[in-house]
């Protein structure tokens, strides 16, 4: 920036502090600024989105930071996901994003290609951060083209979530290796003995399409584009509206009435593909006790499954690289925060953390205990970095395969406007 | 029509006096004093609303997603847009909504406020308690309520179904989740019925007074001296409540769980543009749908002020 | 409650004939109310509902009324104390309200009571902002208020409403204050008034109600307002009511509802307070005005 522009914007700066001051703002006024101070100390913006217990947490976490590192202060800033992803949207075209934040797998090529993220491979070199003890290679999922912009902070895979009273009533005992016809069978069983539906909506959920895919050799994204066909959509949705008809699936109507709690924890079916770290909301919504399930396969081997990760990014132009690098490398590698963080983001992602935290809840022991069993089960399989535009396609991947349940949309037609939306948001 | 009876030193005759100062130096002046109070919202226009209005009316015409400098494509946001099936569908579920909503909405507004412009015991009260949907209309928690009333078996399927009707619950069904909408707008008539009140307390006494010593019925009086004098107040209401009703948002937000669905039902062109805008990054295309519809609904709007000449009564002569 | 005028002496066929009405009046208001406040009881129910059970419960009233979600609010939100938020929304919506009834009460003078040049253009120009939806002026706008180093700070909300961006309120004064009887204000510029001295003792007094209507209608805008504030400000101690209750919502994990609920329920206090406190004005406007 100039120094023209820099004496120009102080004028402007005065006028409108005058404003401020004659309108009795003067108090509210707070320095926007870029955080350095005189006395050497540096402040860091840090955002994330989540619930009451993360933020708690991450205090937590903060606190011990700036214990250790008396000249560096994180300034917290969170709220919930969405919210979270609007107001990151405007901040960073606004060029003011926070400079240390938490960031999502979807969101990696999209922010890259806008020249958001910082690439900590030059940090990491710079003896800054480390990126060594990462587990089952999760490291990859922040890489991007060579360049490593989002440092995992926890690691997860894609599980079905079971009511296990449901299960255990129609006698069925899901297995890994089961196929999707043993799957569907068992559905069928539940919904015969007990008259409730046995999925919430598998079809409409975009990760665990990419999962099916990947099981036919085959994957949701490319890096640049959709890596399957219009073909192969309008028959994933067509059996999937087959069984809504047949009452296999849950009734849409009902599952969008319960909103925004989940289906299966309403009682109205039995199973929900999701996260497994996400399984701890069934507990806390609904009546029944939950367990975690392996994915379908097709051939008895092969769930397609890989690790997906929260982690955390920096800002490109942040005034503040060493230090927001100094900061990721404490969250992720220091164990007393894996103690304070456990699964709250998933797996730890570092050895160091993973050794220090033990669950002692069920639901976390249940977690730990499904994801190594995954890893016994089989090759996990590497992450697809989604091209940009990918949060825009799973948007609509969920919302047009709602159109297809509810019978507003014939699957034909709906894997056509899937493949068009796609490409508006590829490009954009 | 005399509406004041003690007007002080009001020359007798005369519908219009000359102004205070009249000639070239009395209009200056004038100028000058309208420009001073107005100042502030000249201020404002310029630095908050002009700008961004402006810069908005560019990016329609190219294409932008907030990172990357704006390029130039022309009308291809408008074309893209009119062969939008999802932009189709939310005009559509826009009209609908603002012809079903608006006049209901205003209709008990209107009657709610006649009703409470009477003196009685307790009107007090029940102003408060009919205001209370608009207060909290805009909190989170009626997202909550309004799925659980529209849910099945819930108060109003039981209630349809006592007249015969089984449809179900309306939330979750593409056909009805509109009429959910609607009805939640209607449920917050309280802000046009304060306005109303307003208007009805500015209608002098002695009109009435003096139209039921000439004799004249409830009804007459309504049509002869109510609407008349509250007609401002009514073309107020009208136009802004079909403004917001074009622009509603926050309700299809709430009711839909923030996805403006099942099936886009409740898809209103606001949340599209939201959509757009905000979660795909499409700014070119949501700027060319933002002065669409402003285009939209600056037509309604010229149509309603071009009308008010026929129906509205100003007390200021001419505009 | 002082009523405008008192009424004629009337004879005793109409005082029977009101006390029909008077029956017919309450039956009728009754029944709006209870449709109107069965949603809200609703509310005041769910919020005595175990978190579990408020989504998706079709009940009216708690089978077991709970105190927890009251409760849990006094040891704050995400370690921040409930009262923070509340004193931030407050800071905003008195500062709103200022602001909105000073200048569009001025603003909406010169158009209603001063014949300027170009008073027309500038009116359709004001009106052509009502139908701009806002999100497309956000943008440019957060840019421009970051450019003045103004974000995280009460600037951006409020200045907007200190200049009168807020048609909807000036035409609101301005279709009162045409709907004034001429002859006031005229009789004042006759007796040598300036417009300054017009503005405040003939037309401000006279359109009271739609100033307090105005300072309402702002005040619950500010106070429920969640895209400005969850745009413009970041430190969450700076949060308003608004954003604090979306630190309820987890989409990974437990979703505190019933918490959400109840501080939403707490939070419409202040509103309601605001509400009645200044509603009685809306009806007294006339007869404070001298226009007997």
């Amino acid at each position: 920036m100039g120094t023209s522009r820099h004496v120009e914007r102080r004028t402007v700066l005065k006028a409108a502090g005058a404003a401020a001051a004659t309108l009795g703002l003067a108090a509210t006024t707070g320095c926007g600024g870029d955080g350095g101070s005189g006395d050497g100390t540096v402040t860091l913006r840090y955002a994330w989105w989540g619930g009451e217990p993360r933020a708690i947490a991450i205090k937590k976490t903060i606190a011990l930071f700036e214990k250790k590192h008396p000249k560096i202060r994180i300034k917290p800033e969170f709220t919930d996901y969405e919210a979270f992803w609007e107001k990151f949207q405007t901040q960073a075209s606004g060029g003011n994003p926070p400079d240390v934040f938490q960031n999502a797998v979807g969101f990696l090529r999209k922010y890259d290609k806008r020249g958001v993220l910082m690439d900590l491979k030059g940090q990491a070199d710079a003896g800054n951060l480390s990126l060594e003890n990462f587990r089952n290679g999760v490291l990859a999922n922040g890489q991007v083209d060579g360049k490593q912009i989002g440092i995992p902070v926890g690691a997860n895979t894609m599980a079905l979530v079971i009511d296990l009273k449901a299960f255990q009533k129609a006698g069925v005992t899901p297995e890994f290796g089961w196929t999707w016809d043993e799957y569907f069978t068992a559905l069928q069983t539940i919904q015969d003995k007990l008259r409730i539906a046995g999925d919430t909506g598998y079809f409409s959920i975009m990760y665990l399409y990419d999962l099916y895919l990947r099981q036919n050799g085959k994957a949701f994204f490319t890096d640049s584009g959709l890596g399957f066909t219009e073909d192969d959509l309008t028959q994933w949705w067509e059996d999937g509206h087959k069984r809504v008809k047949s009452g296999l699936v849950a009734d849409p109507k009902k599952v969008e009435q319960v909103k925004p709690k989940s289906a299966l924890s309403a009682g109205l079916a039995a199973s929900e593909f999701t996260w497994d770290n996400f399984s701890i909301r069934y507990e806390g919504e609904g009546e029944s006790d939950y367990g975690l399930a392996p994915i379908p396969t097709g051939d008895g081997k092969d769930t397609g499954q890989y690790l997906g990760s929260l982690m955390l990014s920096a800002f490109s132009g942040t005034k503040h690289p060493e230090e927001a690098a100094r900061f990721i490398d404490f969250m992720v590698h220091d164990p007393e925060v894996g103690t304070i963080m456990g699964y709250d983001r998933g797996i730890l992602a570092t050895t160091e953390q993973y050794d220090a935290f033990t669950p002692t809840d069920d639901n976390n022991k249940g977690v730990k205990a499904y994801e190594e069993e995954v890893a016994a089960a089989g090759a996990l399989g590497k992450i697809t970095p989604h091209p940009s535009g990918a949060d825009v396609v799973e948007a609509a991947f969920l919302r047009i395969g709602g159109e297809v349940a509810q019978g507003k949309s014939k699957p034909a037609d709906a894997a056509k406007a899937l493949f068009s939306e796609a490409k508006a948001a590829f490009a954009g | 029509m005399t509406l004041v009876k003690e007007a002080p030193a009001r020359p007798a005759g005369k519908r219009r006096p000359a102004a205070p100062a009249a000639g070239r130096r009395g209009r200056r002046r004038e100028n000058l004093a309208g420009y001073l109070f107005m100042s502030p919202w000249i201020a404002g226009f310029l630095l908050l609303t002009a700008g961004p209005m402006i810069a908005s009316l560019y990016y329609a015409f190219t294409s932008y997603n907030l990172f990357t400098p704006p390029k130039w494509v022309g009308l291809d946001n408008f074309t893209t847009m009119f062969q939008d099936p999802r932009w189709q569908k939310s005009v559509e579920v826009t009209l609908k909504y603002v012809v079903v909503a608006t006049p209901l909405k205003l209709l008990l507004a209107l009657g709610v406020a006649l009703l409470l412009a009477q003196r009685r015991r307790g009107q007090g009260l029940y102003r408060a308690a009919f205001y209370m949907p608009s207060l909290i209309g805009a909190s989170v928690s009626v997202g909550f309520v309004w799925r659980a009333l529209f849910s099945d078996d819930a108060i109003v399927d039981r209630g349809q179904k006592i007249l015969g009707v089984d449809v179900g619950g309306w939330i979750g069904n593409p056909d009805y989740v509109l009429y959910a909408l609607v009805a939640l707008s209607i449920w917050q008539f309280g802000a046009p019925m304060v306005i109303f009140l307003a208007g009805l307390k500015q209608v002098p006494r002695e009109l009435y007074e003096a139209a039921e010593v000439d004799g004249a019925g409830p009804v007459r009086r309504f049509w002869n001296i109510t609407l008349p004098m509250i007609s401002p107040v009514l073309f107020f209401n009208v136009l802004l409540e079909s403004i917001h009703a074009f622009q509603v948002f926050g309700s299809a937000y709430v009711v839909s769980d923030t996805r403006c669905g099942p099936a886009d039902a409740t898809l209103v062109y606001t949340c599209y543009l939201y959509q757009k805008g905000f979660k795909e990054a499409q700014m070119g295309f949501a700027s060319a749908m933002a002065w669409t519809l402003v285009l939209a609904v600056g037509l309604v709007t010229a149509v309603l002020f071009r009308s008010q000449k026929k129906w509205v009564h100003y007390e200021e002569a001419g505009k | 409650m002082t009523t405008a005028t008192s009424p004629a002496p009337r004879s005793t066929l109409t005082r029977r004939r009101r006390r029909g009405g008077s029956l017919v009046w309450h039956l009728g208001a009754l029944l709006v109310l209870a449709v109107v406040l069965y949603p809200v009881v609703w509310v005041v129910g769910a919020s005595f509902k175990p978190s579990k059970d408020i989504i998706a419960s079709l009940d009216l009233l708690p089978t077991e009324p709970v105190w927890a979600n009251f409760s849990g609010l006094a040891d704050g939100i995400s370690g921040i104390p409930v009262s923070s938020f509340f004193v931030n929304s407050l800071m905003y919506a008195v500062l709103a309200v200022v602001g909105v009834v000073v200048s569009s009460s001025l603003t909406a003078y010169a158009f209603a009571k001063i014949r300027f040049a170009g008073r027309n253009l500038l009116f359709t120009l004001m009106i052509g902002t009502l139908l701009l939806p806002y999100h497309v002026l956000l943008i440019p706008q957060y840019v421009l208020f970051r450019n003045l180093e103004l974000i995280d700070t009460l600037v951006p909300l409020v200045a907007g409403k200190f200049l009168a961006t807020e048609a909807f309120f000036v035409f609101l004064m301005v279709q009162f204050m045409r709907g004034l009887p001429r002859e006031l204000d005229e009789a004042a510029r006759l007796d040598g008034c300036g417009h300054l001295r017009t503005y405040w003792s003939v037309v401000l007094p006279l359109t009271r109600p739609a100033l307090i209507t105005s300072a309402i209608f702002t005040f619950i805008n500010a106070w429920n307002d969640f895209m400005g504030p969850l745009i413009y400000l970041n430190t969450p101690s700076k949060y308003t009511v608004s954003l604090g209750l979306m630190m309820f919502r987890d989409q990974e994990g437990i979703s505190n509802y019933g918490s959400m609920i109840a501080m939403s329920l707490v939070a419409l206090v202040p509103v309601v307070a605001f509400f009645m406190a200044f509603q009685r004005y809306l009806i007294d406007g006339m007869a404070t005005s001298g226009l007997k």
